[in-house]
């Protein structure tokens, strides 16, 4: 048998002659396997798009008529260069920090809020300052635009965190992000339901629940995945709100 | 998210109970059951991963080495019999897992339009 | 060999084996996280933390694929039997690998929340009732677990104090922590990359894994140990033709027992085929300056009484021999480790006791 004559390796004795060309090129092997493993596996990641926190924007100081309902909103009354009055602008909390319970008692009164903003595309929100520097009440009762019917319509899409899909996180969507979207939805940060192609011109709408309420827990199931739905939708300022139906959903095959 | 704080929390007792068996192990048990390691303290410090994640098992061999009960034969009857079904069950299930993750990956509808139904509602009436 | 637990028995081969395998690592993780931002012609940049979570994880998972190659490797060629012998330092390097990768993700994913991070991780997503959207975080965290319990037990105090059987029952959790692995990145990343190299370069490692295993396995179903099917006292090994100077012929006595019948300067002797450092199988080594060597770790033996030589102080079981015409029986009942064995004499005329 050749076997018997194989050469034996003891690993505190010198490496064996004949075994020395084939453990060479194993290591070389290796190290090529994980060199080229290292390009593929780095250089094809996906592009997560120009999205992120607009510091270079500075502060952003607006003034606005808030609503608190589903999620934290700021009509735009008086704007700046950057955002122009008449925009409805979603709030979110600093990181995951929940704000709603800061807002509600404010809820349709004039605010002056402060904040950075993050930007992707036509999508914005307002990670709204800490403190008393963030939220100043204006003590003025303010007029909240009506809403306008759209009708009803059939979309596909896919709900993420507002937050991180406008930038805070790189990528910010998809069914990897999931934990972390729903972990910002818990936080009050608005949901947004990216559409295939735009809806009356808008790519993004904010999601709510039938009555117009917070997008329900038990729907988180849903998130970060493509789906079909059939919804109500409505216009509030400029933004686009769409109803969620929980029996006119289901993913897409 | 009880149930997740009730999971940590076990988690932080198990390894807490865990520490208390590491350092009575580690200064007591350890010589007494093992020659190998009376005068050696240095490498008792990389034991304590593992006590602190395995105790239960630590506590049983510590009773069965310090009652005598331990048999040499079981020290040179390796699982090997066992390992070709491992081996099967391992090796067809590596696929089975993938295929089952390519099947239900799903496609971004890019081509999709928005579809306005009440409108074609009207139209129909 | 350990005498003592003093220190980490060092030796120029430990030391090559680690500077290849640390180098292939470090490189790997220097190309992706700080040369592949700059290939990338993305329009938008990936933040770091993601970019150096995917960096680890991924290193952790190829360091995985490669480990659980050379088990099957060594099974099917002898020749890559070197680099199973420190194959334990692999193995620790992944876990800390792996436990970077989640680091980055916990301190990213699951931070700037007012929750505890590792309730979220826990508590975020709970769709466990479906394929697409699990919480595939629960692999990871599984993967870990197996990995972290794996490395944790690697030192040689656990095989002696575990006994080799039940380590290596434990270490069987390789197995599991490569599946979570599988089932981690299935239902994780491969879900949502539109780029497919990395889906390629995951399906493709994986599936090496799995095919060595199909093949190793069949291999040792063709061309394992023999069985002899019979209940009697005297089991029969061989042949005294087949045998070879300084090298056994193996025989399972049972599913768990195997004996190798070694010829030694002429003489036969029986010993355990379980090293008692990690069961490796001593039949399958050599007799190098007159002591069984293993082929898995160099743990040495005397073959007439099953000792290693001092100041080591390991001991397997010994068995009785003797012959019936040419062939070589073996008494089922082994002796008490580190008994002596009168080494059986062959006799040019054949039949002997």
């Amino acid at each position: 048998m050749s076997e018997k004559k194989a050469p034996f390796f003891v690993g505190y004795m010198g490496v064996p002659k004949a075994l020395k060309s084939f453990l060479l090129k194993v290591s070389l092997l290796l190290f090529a396997g994980f060199t080229a493993g290292a390009v593929l596996a780095g250089a094809s990641q996906d592009d997560p798009g120009q999205a992120g926190f607009r510091f270079d924007y500075g502060r952003q100081t607006l003034t606005g008529v808030l609503e608190a309902n589903p999620y934290p909103l700021l009509y735009v009354t008086q704007g700046n260069d950057r955002v122009k009055a008449g925009h409805t602008m979603m709030l979110s909390g600093q990181g995951k920090t929940p704000i709603m319970a800061n807002l509600a008692a404010l809820e349709g009164n004039e605010v002056e809020i402060s904040g950075v903003i993050l930007k992707r595309g036509e999508l914005d929100m307002l990670q709204v300052a800490g403190g008393k520097k963030g939220i100043k009440d204006l003590s003025k009762e303010g007029t909240i635009p009506a809403s306008e019917p759209l009708g009803k319509w059939k979309l596909q899409g896919e709900i993420c965190d507002g937050k991180c899909l406008a930038g805070a996180m790189n990528p910010g969507r998809g069914l990897a992000h999931k934990a972390c979207a729903n972990l910002c939805l818990l936080a009050d940060i608005p949901p947004v339901f990216v559409s295939s192609q735009p809806v009356e011109g808008k790519e993004f709408l904010l999601v709510a629940d039938p009555d117009g309420g917070p997008f329900p827990r038990e729907m988180y199931n849903y998130v970060g995945q493509f789906l079909e739905l059939e919804t109500e939708i409505e216009r509030r300022g400029d933004l686009l709100v769409l109803r969620i139906d929980p029996d006119k959903i289901k993913a897409i095959e | 998210m009880n149930e997740a704080q009730a999971l940590f929390f076990a988690f932080q007792i198990w390894c807490s109970i865990g520490a208390i068996i590491a350092l009575i192990f580690l200064t007591i048990g350890i010589d007494r059951i093992d020659e190998d390691a009376q005068g050696a303290y240095v490498f008792r410090i990389l034991l304590v991963p593992a006590i602190l994640l395995i105790w239960p098992l630590v506590l049983w061999r510590w009773f069965i080495l310090e009652t005598k009960r331990d048999a040499w034969p079981n020290r040179h009857s390796p699982p090997r019999h066992a390992h070709f079904w491992v081996a099967i069950i391992f090796a067809l299930a590596i696929p089975s897992i993938i295929v089952m993750g390519l099947v239900v990956r799903q496609t971004w509808p890019v081509n999709f339009e928005p579809q306005k139904l009440s409108l074609l509602e009207v139209q129909i009436q | 060999m350990s005498v003592k637990y003093i220190s980490v028995q060092w030796n120029s081969n430990k030391w090559k084996y680690n500077a290849i395998m640390l180098a292939s690592v470090f490189t790997y993780l220097w190309i992706f996280i700080f040369v592949t931002p700059d290939i990338m012609s993305n329009e938008g940049r990936i933040n770091g933390q993601v970019h150096n979570a995917r960096a680890f994880g991924s290193c952790a998972f190829l360091m995985l694929s490669v480990i659980l190659c050379i088990g099957p490797l060594a099974r099917l060629d002898k020749r890559f039997l070197p680099l199973l012998y420190n194959r334990r330092h692999f193995g620790v390097m992944t876990m800390f690998v792996g436990i970077t990768h989640a680091g980055y993700i916990l301190n990213w994913y699951f931070a700037f929340s007012p929750s505890n991070k590792y309730e979220a991780l826990l508590f975020s997503n709970t769709s466990y009732g479906q394929l697409s959207g699990f919480p595939f975080e629960v692999f990871g965290i599984l993967a870990l677990f197996c990995l972290t319990i794996l490395a944790a037990t690697s030192h040689d105090f656990w095989l002696k104090f575990l006994t080799p059987r039940i380590w290596k029952r434990i270490h069987y959790l390789i197995y599991a922590a490569y599946i979570s692995v599988v089932a981690h990145v299935s239902l994780g990343i491969l879900q949502d990359q539109q780029n497919h190299a990395f889906t390629v370069l995951f399906i493709v490692s994986a599936l090496v894994v799995a095919v060595l295993h199909l093949l190793a396995a069949i291999h040792e179903r063709k061309h394992g140990d023999p069985f002899p099917n019979n209940s009697d006292n005297w089991v029969e090994v061989c042949d005294v033709s087949e045998l070879r100077e300084g090298f056994a012929k193996i025989t399972q006595l049972t599913q768990k027992e195997r004996v190798a019948v070694f010829m030694h300067e002429g003489k036969l002797s029986a010993i355990s085929n379980a090293c008692a450092h990690q069961n490796g199988p001593l039949g399958e080594g050599k007799i190098i300056r007159c002591l069984v060597t293993c082929p898995w770790h160099g743990f040495q033996y005397d073959v007439t009484n099953g000792s290693s030589p001092a100041p080591f102080t390991e001991k397997v079981p010994t068995y009785n021999l003797k012959l019936e015409g040419s062939s070589v029986l073996v008494d089922r009942n082994a002796n008490a480790p580190g008994t002596f064995v009168e080494p059986l004499v062959l006799q040019t005329t054949g039949a002997a006791t």
